[in-house]
């Protein structure tokens, strides 16, 4: 029989992942809407206005449709792969979350105990991120493989060597978060920035700046979004790799693609601007001395932060898509191997030296 | 092109000024107002008086019929859309002794020329403002005498340009957009 306090542990390990699933599965939701919005107010329209006030429930009118829509298995199918694809893509992209901290710990009011705003603080956080991150990229080529249709097929294919590409100089950019921070987990990266914005990664200068547009670029590449589309580029393959796909193994993908974003901009907000802390630390001000880092309002505001730091990346990945043409292909092999390649491997030898010198 | 340019160059793609650029202009946008007229849930356009419309007969002050049949508009149409069947009456519906027995448009033949209305002699014929014309079936594409002679909905003293607050309307026996003529603001552009 195991004591109380590990009951509650438990209890609470269970209840943080329910509440993170549930959150992050709602996410892409009004995740679509906003994209939309954003992508009519960019081209002088409304977007969506219909369906409830501006469009709000929109997201849920085409759940509804996607739900009823006939679930098609083309002929001469891999079935059982075909079927398998889309939470191949997806589950992957919800088990990232167990790494990633949304905020520090705080002591629970009127308790001795610490609660942490994360799963768990894994010491190998960027590592496992990356390598169940990189998982998805199997339900994508699986899918394109399994539909037995050439644009799928294409698509696939596509996918996979942009992600050998890209997965090099996305690492590349780790190697050198590791080193500015001497931490592989997401925890302990985000605590040895500092509290001020001048102390956070993006500007450790010169190659904190570096590092996050290689970081930016890559990740860009991996979660197939404009301008590094190229696995469902609807101008040359129809839908790129889910064009076979209807209802709601469609709409999986969907999941799967907005999920990745959210999880990349945290990613970004955890590497490079300092997580959860705000950009002054407020603790400088009289007044507020009395809030230390453990106090339960130090650690809400710590998710407030969180929060506004990865909606502004959310909007910029929003803001970007509908900016930028789709690159040709040879051009994204350019850019990843004659390019980010380079750039990263000396980013990395510079990086080393500051760590020695400074 | 010299080593000056060259640096130059480098820097401007390093900084990524022409990204940098494009951003701009998109979120300019974005921020923007948009220009798009909720048409039919919101707003519907009131096209200005030399918009060519559904036909219109005229009456004048005292209430008698303007068309006297003289069958010009019929002649003048290019796609002989028009029908005109003159008769004689001389109670006073008309301004003369003829007046048209049936006037008939084929809307669906007709192409807005604008010819019929130029060559009315008496200006009782006048391309109107009603733009929503359409119907599921050929119906209501020939119009008669009787419904073309009833007042339109925007009156000829507004001047138009001007984007209207309207209801969406449906009903079974139609769908149309009601205008509040009172509620007008300009175009955004």
């Amino acid at each position: 029989m195991p004591d109380i306090t590990t009951i509650i542990a438990v209890i609470i390990m269970v209840v943080k992942v329910v509440v993170v699933t549930q959150v992050i599965f709602s996410l892409p939701m009004p995740l679509t809407w906003i994209e939309r919005k954003i992508a009519g107010h960019i081209h002088v329209r409304l977007g969506p206005m219909r369906v409830g006030p501006h469009g709000i429930l929109q997201p849920l009118a085409d759940t509804i449709k996607l739900l009823f829509k006939e679930d098609i298995t083309p002929a001469k199918a891999d079935k059982f792969l075909y079927k398998i694809a889309p939470l191949v893509a997806m589950v992957p992209a919800f088990a990232v979350f167990v790494a990633i901290p949304f905020g520090g710990e705080f002591i629970v009011p009127f308790t001795d105990k610490v609660f942490t705003l994360y799963i768990s603080d894994m010491n190998v956080g960027i590592l496992y991120v990356l390598a169940i991150g990189g998982l998805s990229i199997y339900g994508i080529i699986l899918g394109g493989w399994a539909s037995n249709s050439k644009y799928a097929l294409l698509g696939g294919l596509r996918s996979s060597a942009q992600m050998i590409s890209y997965e090099v100089a996305l690492s590349f950019a780790a190697i050198g978060v590791v080193m500015m921070t001497n931490s592989l987990s997401l925890v302990d990266m985000v605590k040895s920035q500092g509290d001020w914005f001048w102390q956070w990664n993006i500007l450790y200068l010169p190659v904190g700046p570096v590092w996050f547009v290689i970081f930016m670029i890559a990740s860009l590449a991996e979660i197939n979004r404009i301008p590094f589309d190229l696995p469902e580029d609807e101008g040359t393959l129809a839908a790129g790799y889910h064009t076979e796909y209807s209802g709601m193994r469609f709409s999986f993908f969907m999941l799967y693609e907005y999920v990745a974003m959210v999880t990349v901009s945290c990613l970004a907000v955890v590497m490079f601007f300092g997580g959860w802390s705000a950009p002054i630390d407020f603790r400088e001000f009289e007044v507020l001395t009395p809030i230390t880092s453990i106090s339960w309002i130090y650690g809400l505001f710590g998710i407030f932060w969180f929060v506004s730091k990865v909606a502004v990346f959310i909007y910029f990945f929003m803001w970007i898509r509908f900016t930028l043409p789709r690159y040709r292909y040879d051009q994204l092999m350019t850019i990843g191997w004659k390019i980010l390649i380079p750039i990263s491997i000396f980013n990395i030898l510079l990086t080393g030296l500051m760590r020695i010198w400074a | 092109m010299g080593v000056g340019d060259l640096i130059n160059r480098f820097i401007e793609k390093a900084l990524f000024t022409d990204f940098v650029k494009g951003l701009t202009v998109t979120l300019k946008y974005n921020v923007s107002r948009s220009i798009t007229m909720q048409y039919p849930d919101k707003e519907k356009w009131i096209p200005y008086r030399r918009w060519r419309g559904l036909h219109t007969l005229n009456r004048d002050e005292k209430g008698r019929e303007l068309c006297v049949a003289c069958e010009l508009c019929s002649k003048s149409c290019p796609t002989g859309c028009i029908t005109v069947i003159p008769m004689e009456d001389d109670t006073g519906r008309g301004i003369s002794d003829r007046v048209a027995r049936v006037w008939k448009i084929d809307l669906v033949r007709c192409l807005f020329c604008g010819l019929c209305e130029d060559a009315c002699p008496t200006r009782a014929l006048r391309l109107g403002r009603e733009y929503e014309l359409s119907c599921t079936d050929l119906s209501c594409s020939v119009r008669q005498r009787e419904e073309l002679l009833q007042p339109q909905s925007i009156p000829e003293t507004l001047e138009g340009g001007v984007v209207a607050a309207a209801k969406f309307v449906r009903t079974p026996e139609s769908i149309r957009v009601a205008a509040d003529l009172g509620k007008t603001k300009k175009r955004r552009l």
